[in-house]
């Protein structure tokens, strides 16, 4: 037993040693590395192992046809991942080096998987970086270097009551920031809604819908390298008193809505207008607004139409531990094409990040869509940087602490950036 | 393995010195008996020591998401991760928030179980109707009751309002007010979890014996002094058993705040566990290790001082004792 005992005190000490022993090196990888280098011409061939998530994972084996129609020494494998589950799958298949070649990626995930080493730097010109939406094309970037290429989009847009904005004087929607404060009060007191204009008071991801104003206010996330948090700056008070005054003013409400409340809110005629993603066209009408009841309008800027919006949506990219690099980035290649994204969308509605995709066919025809496209070339994502989700979850706490009369703004930027900064970028 | 390996060279060594004799078949029975503990031995220390051990490690680390591909690169920061959870302002509020959820649920929870224990015991018919209904809730799934629940606080149009409406009370804002979201939680969690304990004090009235109830009427002692001065007493070890084991599961109450409130309004509803969830998700795993850790010695350090409290004055309840206090209850 006493060998035991001293054994076990080796091992502790030996544990105890190499904890401290080998500390973290200085600097992170992420962005360091300059892009790849380019890939052969040629056909893929090969195995190409694929994750992707949500509808993508259903469809995209059949859609692949296509693909290895055209290069028929290649094989390729989708494993469909719940999107709720697919961060810890990705991050546990990094930490144990067994990954796919090739998975779809949140873009919010872009800079904590890039800083784990896990996935491969883009290769030199691949594709063209001008193809693609400017924020779409942020999102893979990572310190500078671009990790990914961007493969469908989302953004948001403005969803109003059309018949009740005719009732209360509005037959063009508003354009400026001015102009849709006084939208929402008219709703209020001439269209009879109890809540002009629905914003989220805090919660999970009320900075998706605050940020789009201090965007349009000029205020930056981080500094140009993405290297710190700049979020104490003027333009961001300013979006932020802004986006607060709505809650201050009685045109939204400061509760937390359930699931299914502000489509039936829509419905009945208790909630104005809100800003919203593609996905809630279809609730809407789901919740029985009829497709001549509402329409959609580019977010109003500050002084100037459109505004600035949100981007989000998914990336592919390339694990470092892929099997099949060549092919699976000749996968990616394939995928961006204008004619494959247009195909893709008719497949499952993605909006293509690419934006020759939109100049044709029913994305070109199609008003909703046009109102998305318009307001995709003025749209930005969150830096990609692996402590954003936790930075995020700061400005959505200060958000709800503004909007609910707790803090003013000028407080709630300065503790912002104080908490942000403390986290770091992580990079 | 290793553990089997140096446990059997140990064996064999003192079996080898000539001074002792050792029985064959005792040894045979200490190989059988390790051979019959190893799968448990095994699994044990892969799955549940092994795990425990590596997360007390973690907890004195800066280990992020970003290290899991070389997880020994980590900084070794000693207590550094507990020293920044205490000047926490977050981890403070989640703390308050825990404990007034504890004080306030812990009584309401036992008070309510040992409400319903005793009418029930009075009873003589639909005995068991009243024992399945109320400990029904407890079976049921808490997310599935979270959800039910959020519907009955709704804001517009929730269930409450709509009956506080009918005797003239305006509409109430039970989950969405910083200062009624953490109590409206707790109302649930009572509803939810007094079933429990309401069946182990039943089980506790039953092993009251009669005749001291009998012998206390005798003395002319009311409903309320015999329930006091006899009732109780009887039940302190089976009350200090349900009050351990209600404040061990509030202090880490989660998914009511998960599913109704999100830890909103402001904060008000988050919990340590909420807390420390967040915590991973965010990837900084070392952070929520220490967090673990911390609500890990408050349920130590609440259950000793409930033995304290409650187990105290019980002298450390054994049978002939009790037997003692019984007979005394009944010659006095």
């Amino acid at each position: 037993m006493r060998s035991t005992r001293i054994r076990a005190a080796a091992l502790l000490a030996v544990a105890g040693l190499a904890l401290t022993g080998c500390g973290r090196d200085s600097g992170g990888e992420a962005g360091d590395e300059g892009q790849g280098e380019a890939i052969e011409d040629g056909k893929a061939s090969g195995t190409i192992e694929v994750w992707a998530m949500g509808t993508e994972g259903e469809v995209l084996q059949d859609f692949a046809a296509a693909f290895t129609e055209a290069n028929p020494d290649a094989k390729v494998e989708v494993t469909a991942v719940p999107w709720d589950a697919a961060h810890d799958k990705i991050a546990n298949a990094i930490a144990a080096g067994e990954t796919p070649d090739v998975s779809l990626i949140g873009t919010t995930w872009m800079g904590e998987f890039a800083q784990a080493g896990g996935i491969e730097p883009m290769p030199e010109g691949l594709v063209d970086e001008a193809d693609f939406f400017p924020g779409a094309w942020e999102s893979t970037e990572v310190g500078g270097t671009s990790y990914g290429v961007p493969w469908y989009v989302e953004t948001r847009a403005l969803y109003y009551r059309t018949d009740l904005a005719e009732q209360a004087g509005w037959a063009q929607p508003p354009a400026t920031w001015d102009e849709l404060h006084q939208f929402a009060s008219d709703l209020q007191t001439k269209g009879g809604v109890d809540y002009g204009l629905q914003l989220q008071a805090g919660n999970t991801g009320a900075w998706q819908t605050m940020m789009p104003f201090a965007w349009s206010a000029g205020a930056e996330l981080t500094d140009a390298e993405g290297a710190e948090y700049t979020l104490d700056s003027p333009e961001m008070v300013e979006g932020l008193d802004y986006y607060s005054s709505f809650f201050a003013d009685g045109l939204s409400s400061t509760d937390k809505l359930d699931p299914g409340e502000l489509e039936s809110g829509m419905a009945n005629g208790t909630i104005g207008s809100f800003i919203s993603g593609p996905w809630h066209a279809d609730l809407v009408e789901e919740a029985g607004v009829s497709p001549d009841q509402y329409a959609l309008a580019p977010l109003p800027g500050k002084d100037s139409a459109p505004g600035n919006s949100f981007v989000g949506g998914g990336d592919l990219a390339v694990f470092s531990d892929a099997e099949n690099k060549d092919g699976a980035w000749k996968f990616i290649q394939w995928l961006s094409e204008p004619e494959t994204q247009q195909a893709f969308y008719d497949e499952v509605g993605d909006l293509p990040a690419v934006q020759a995709a939109w100049d044709t066919g029913e994305l070109a025809d199609d008003p909703q869509l046009q109102v998305f496209g318009a307001q995709l070339e003025k749209a930005s994502s969150p830096p990609a940087v692996p402590t954003w989700e936790e930075v995020a979850s700061v400005i959505d706490s200060d958000i709800e602490k503004v909007t609910k009369g707790e803090m003013s703004a000028e407080d709630a930027v300065k503790s912002m950036q104080e908490q942000a900064a403390s986290i770091g970028t992580g990079l | 393995m290793a553990t089997l390996s140096t446990a059997s060279s140990t064996a064999s060594s003192t079996g080898g010195t000539p001074s002792r004799h050792v029985d064959p078949t005792r040894r045979a029975q200490a190989v059988a008996a390790w051979v019959l503990a190893l799968p448990f031995v095994l699994l044990f220390l892969a799955f549940t020591a092994g795990p425990v051990l590596a997360s007390l490690g973690m907890s004195f680390t800066d280990f992020r998401r970003a290290d899991i591909r070389s997880p020994l690169s980590v900084e070794f920061l000693g207590l550094g991760n507990y020293t920044e959870l205490v000047a926490d302002p977050v981890f403070r509020k989640v703390t308050l928030n825990t404990l007034l959820y504890l004080l306030l649920g812990v009584p309401l929870t036992m008070a309510a179980a040992l409400a319903a224990a005793v009418g029930i015991n009075r009873l003589n018919r639909f005995k068991g109707l009243f024992r399945v209904g109320f400990y029904l809730p407890v079976v049921t799934s808490i997310v599935a009751v979270s959800v039910v629940w959020k519907f009955l606080y709704r804001h517009h149009g929730g269930l409450f309002n709509t009956v506080l409406g009918w005797v003239g009370i305006g509409e109430v804002n039970w989950l969405d007010d910083t200062t009624l979201a953490l109590p409206s939680l707790v109302v649930m969690a009572v509803w939810r979890n007094f079933g429990t304990l309401m069946v182990i004090f039943l089980a506790g009235l039953q092993t009251i014996p009669r005749e001291v109830a009998e012998a206390a009427e005798v003395d002319g002692a009311g409903g309320w002094a015999s329930f006091r001065h006899i009732t109780l007493p009887m039940l302190r070890p089976t009350l200090l058993f349900g009050a351990v084991i209600t404040g061990i599961g509030y202090l880490q109450f989660f998914e009511e705040a998960f599913v109704m409130t999100r830890g909103g309004p402001l904060d008000s509803t988050r919990s340590i566990t909420y807390f420390t969830y967040d915590q991973f998700r965010f990837g900084n795993f070392g952070y929520a290790a220490a967090a673990s850790y911390l609500l890990f010695l408050a349920i130590v350090l609440l259950t000793y001082v409930q033995f304290r409290w409650l187990g105290e004055r019980d002298e450390r309840p054994k049978k002939p004792s009790k037997k003692r206090r019984a007979k005394e209850a009944t010659t006095a």
